[in-house]
């Protein structure tokens, strides 16, 4: 007990030097600014945050904190597909077995696999949500700061939500039953009606004409290896651009109105490299990055902030997957569609604007696969990746609620998610067989069993 | 030493973290708790006081505990029931209640509870370990437990528990006979008294006329067209409906109806519902018929009447619905009058010369010259031809005061 205790405490023989750091773990409770700064060089996990933080960025009805939530999320994942990964056997034969396995007698099996489903389902909603956020507070724009690239950051949210949305789709395959059969079908038929390429395409992402054994294991294979790990990596560089970027926008948008106010300058150093790179070494004055008044230290106020994030994700997604039972339909059967057929439900707007836009006359159809699968969804892409050069809002509406002079795009951002969300609340409880309309309150027909 | 710069988050954001890591833990207990709720721990625990009360604590003791496993290569199944059917194997527990009654031991002789398992002779999801999911009474499962509440919900004639027969015949399907499955048995004879091989094929030999019902018991619920079934919608149900009047489920169908009664409707109905492909290893019953063969005096029949002077008929498929009894052609459905008369009896019906009729039929004969069986002009003298053959062997059998008794 003694070396621990030894190794926790400060010896007050200790001669305090700069850049040593005497204690081999980090404090929770720091009785100093040195020592919480501390924390932040002498700890792995906490090394990619800046030992000050502008109080306004850490507030929770500025970011909700969604993006700490996806990544909680996205660990939740991980862990929970682990043990999956070794219960699981990615063969035509044997997936629906497997799985049953996991759902009825491995220890937890049920709870792993539900953890993972909510959570996958939930990550989708979360990286949503963050997108969402980030566009009505023009956080992709660069602010005041030196250096900041913020919207090629946004492009890589763009692409970690599309890798989101593609790992979520690749793992609907695996669990190899009717409801993944078809709904795998309809994704990538959709993504045959691209022209000329579209057969190959879709020949290319199934590994073959069917789905089938070479569909499985290439699913199998983006699902657990290819796409975490790209997202992962995305994920690493989003968090590092965060930190080149200056933090959040929030904090930009305060650091102008801190410097329209005197501010004393005051002796600082910084503990970032990014500090000394920029000319902020220790002893040059300090007008608004680290103000004392407005800043603290990032251990414990937002390692504390990020664990109630992270522990609230944990304990909500263990209470809807103990409370919510994960479905598994019958055997895929490839001779069967089940009526209707549905894609995934974050699909589930593209399949209904699929179905709108397919014109019937007489006997001629015009299949709105292409217009609704591939056009809108391309374009909306296209769009939201190259927003941040189109938007000539003023720099000083970064990283706030409804500023007057985003009011317009705004407001036509929301109503393109208000279009999808009603598309997407159509497709999910409104549609039936044959993909027909009909109210909740309407019984849809019987489903006939065998016996 | 510098001092900490003051923070108004701890004082809130403590306390929260503190309610996060509660409601954390509340919600591992819960799920740890609900993964340990399962009925078959009572059943278990029920069983092993039962055993010692009856035998002893010793005995007792090498009672089951966990969950229990069949794993059947040969079947591809993995069965679990022997979890909450603890006394399967057990003496002495006949008449106790489910789950903890003993197996008949009768079926088990042939059948090894060790070597099946349980679910390829009474369905039910074998994975599980609940009795709901067990008994397949969830969403998804396409195979409930063929017991006797299903065969209730059939008002099965006789016994309740036939449903089963079904699954006896996925692996015994080639026997003309097979030892405690009467529905099944009384079905098999149906299929031969009433020529269904007319139209059918069944295991490679019949028309085709009819679909080919060999795997019929593989075609999925969703395919069959409930728009005109009334009650339940399910493919046994649409059988029995359609076994009893084929044309008031399918409009436009040439099946006969046979007026089935509905032990017959339900005994077809489990025999073409149990013709379906399944998985399974040789080795797990020798001797029973892999095959299904004719017999020799049911190739010599059919042979004889092939290549008798009624033979014509029998290839160009009249003979499905028409007898020609005088050259001892026998309709299997025998739906249409004898043709032995068919001169006369035309002359009779119609108002017309048996030529005329052939080359511009009416009535239902449009209907099956046009669409079954389709003749050029030539085949259609051929028919006229045969006819009047016919006619006059009648003829020349009632001079002789032999003429058979003839089907109108």
């Amino acid at each position: 007990m003694a070396t621990i205790k030894g190794l926790l405490k400060r010896s007050p023989d200790t001669p305090e030097a700069p850049g040593v750091h005497p204690q081999a773990l980090w404090s929770f409770r720091p009785r100093s600014d040195r020592e919480a700064g501390d924390a932040i060089v002498s700890n792995l996990l906490l090394h990619w945050f800046p030992s000050k933080v502008y109080k306004p960025s850490l507030d929770w009805s500025y970011s909700f904190w969604l993006g700490t939530a996806s990544a909680a999320l996205f660990l939740l994942l991980v862990v929970s597909g682990l043990p999956l990964l070794m219960l699981y056997v990615p063969s035509v034969e044997r997936a629906y077995q497997s799985v049953k396995d996991i759902e009825y007698v491995v220890t937890f099996g049920w709870w792993i696999r539900a953890v993972h489903r909510i959570s996958a389902h939930l990550m989708v909603v979360a990286v949503a949500l963050h997108l969402v956020r980030v566009f009505l507070t023009g956080a992709y724009k660069n602010g005041v700061g030196q250096g900041q690239c913020r919207e090629w950051n946004w492009v890589i949210g763009v692409v970690m939500l599309l890798l989101t949305l593609f790992l979520s789709f690749t793992g609907y395959l695996l669990p190899w039953d009717q409801l993944a059969f078809w709904a795998v079908t309809v994704g990538t038929n959709i993504a045959s009606s691209i022209p000329w390429i579209g057969p190959t395409v879709r020949e290319l992402l199934i590994g073959g004409r069917t789905i089938e054994q070479a569909t499985l294991i290439r699913f199998y294979v983006l699902h657990c290896i290819m796409l975490p790990g790209a997202l992962g990596v995305l994920f690493a560089y989003h968090m590092w651009r965060v930190r080149k970027d200056g933090g959040l926008a929030k904090a930009d948008h305060e650091a102008v109105l801190a410097n329209q106010r005197p501010v004393p300058p005051v002796a600082s150093k910084t503990y970032t490299l990014l500090g000394v790179a920029r000319g902020t070494a220790p002893t040059v004055k300090v007008t608004s990055v680290e103000a004392p008044d407005l800043t603290v230290s990032a251990v414990p106020d937002l390692t504390r902030r990020a664990a109630i994030v992270v522990l609230a994700t944990f304990a909500l997604v263990s209470i809807l997957a103990s409370a919510i039972p994960s479905p598994l339909e019958e055997p895929a059967n490839a001779l069967v569609t089940p009526n209707p057929a549905k894609a995934p439900w974050y699909f589930l707007w593209l399949q209904e604007i699929v179905t709108d836009t397919t014109i019937r006359i007489g006997s001629f159809t015009i299949n709105g696969a292409f217009l609704g699968g591939v056009i809108l969804p391309g374009l909306l892409i296209t769009l939201l990746t190259v927003w941040p050069w189109l938007d000539r809002s003023s720099a000083l509406s970064t990283g706030r609620w409804f500023p007057k002079d985003r009011r317009t795009q705004n407001a036509m951002f929301l109503a393109l998610v208000l279009l999808v969300l009603v598309f997407t609340v159509i497709g999910m409880f409104l549609r039936g067989p044959y993909w027909n309309f009909y109210w909740p309150w309407e019984a849809w027909p019987e489903i006939p069993a065998r016996i | 030493m510098e001092k900490r710069t003051g923070s108004p988050y701890p004082k809130i954001d403590r306390p929260v973290l503190a309610l996060v890591g509660v409601v954390l833990v509340i919600s591992t207990a819960f799920f740890a708790w609900s993964d340990r709720q399962h009925d078959y721990r009572y059943y278990q625990y029920q069983f092993r006081q039962m055993v010692a009360e009856k035998f002893g604590a010793d005995l007792a003791a090498t009672t089951s505990s966990g969950i229990q496993q069949v794993w059947v290569p040969g079947l591809r199944r993995a069965d679990r029931c022997t979890t909450c059917h603890v006394a399967t194997n057990w003496k002495g527990f006949e008449t106790a209640e489910e789950p903890w009654r003993t197996h008949p031991v009768e079926p088990l002789k042939a059948h090894p509870v060790e070597t099946f398992g349980c679910s390829a002779c009474h369905g039910g999801q074998g994975w599980a370990i609940d009795t709901a999911e067990a008994h397949g009474e969830v969403a998804h499962w396409e195979e409930p437990l063929l017991g006797e509440g299903l065969g209730e919900s059939y008002s099965l004639v006789d016994n309740k528990k036939a449903l089963m027969q079904m699954n006896c015949n996925i692996c015994h399907r080639y026997e003309r006979e097979t030892a405690g499955a009467d529905m099944i048995n009384h079905a098999k004879k149906l299929v031969q008294d009433k020529g269904c091989r007319a139209c059918h094929v069944v295991n490679g030999r019949g028309g085709t006329i009819g679909p080919d019902l060999t795997w019929i018991g593989d075609k999925a619920p969703e395919q069959y067209e409930y728009g005109r079934l009334s009650g339940q919608k399910t493919a046994f149900a649409w059988h029995v409906a359609h076994f009893k009047d084929p044309r008031a489920l399918v409009q436009d169908t040439v099946m006969p109806n046979f007026h089935f009664s509905t032990r017959d409707a339900q005994a077809l109905s489990m025999l073409v519902l149990s013709w379906k492909r399944a998985e399974f290893d040789v080795a797990l019953y020798p001797g029973v018929a892999r095959t299904d063969p004719q017999t020799a005096e049911e190739r010599k029949a059919e042979e004889d009447m092939r290549t008798g002077p009624g033979g014509w008929f029998v290839q160009t498929g009249c003979f499905v619905c028409h007898s020609i009894s005088v050259f001892g052609v026998k309709s299997p459905a025998q739906i249409g009058p004898d043709l032995s008369i068919a001169v006369e009896d035309v002359q009779a019906r119609f108002g017309r010369t048996i030529d005329d009729f052939i080359r511009e039929p009416t009535g239902t004969m449009s209907v099956v010259l046009s669409r079954q069986i389709i003749l050029t002009p030539e085949q259609k003298q051929v028919a006229i031809e045969k006819l009047r053959q016919a006619f006059a062997e009648y003829q020349r059998l009632k001079a002789e005061g032999n003429a058979p008794s003839l089907s109108r």
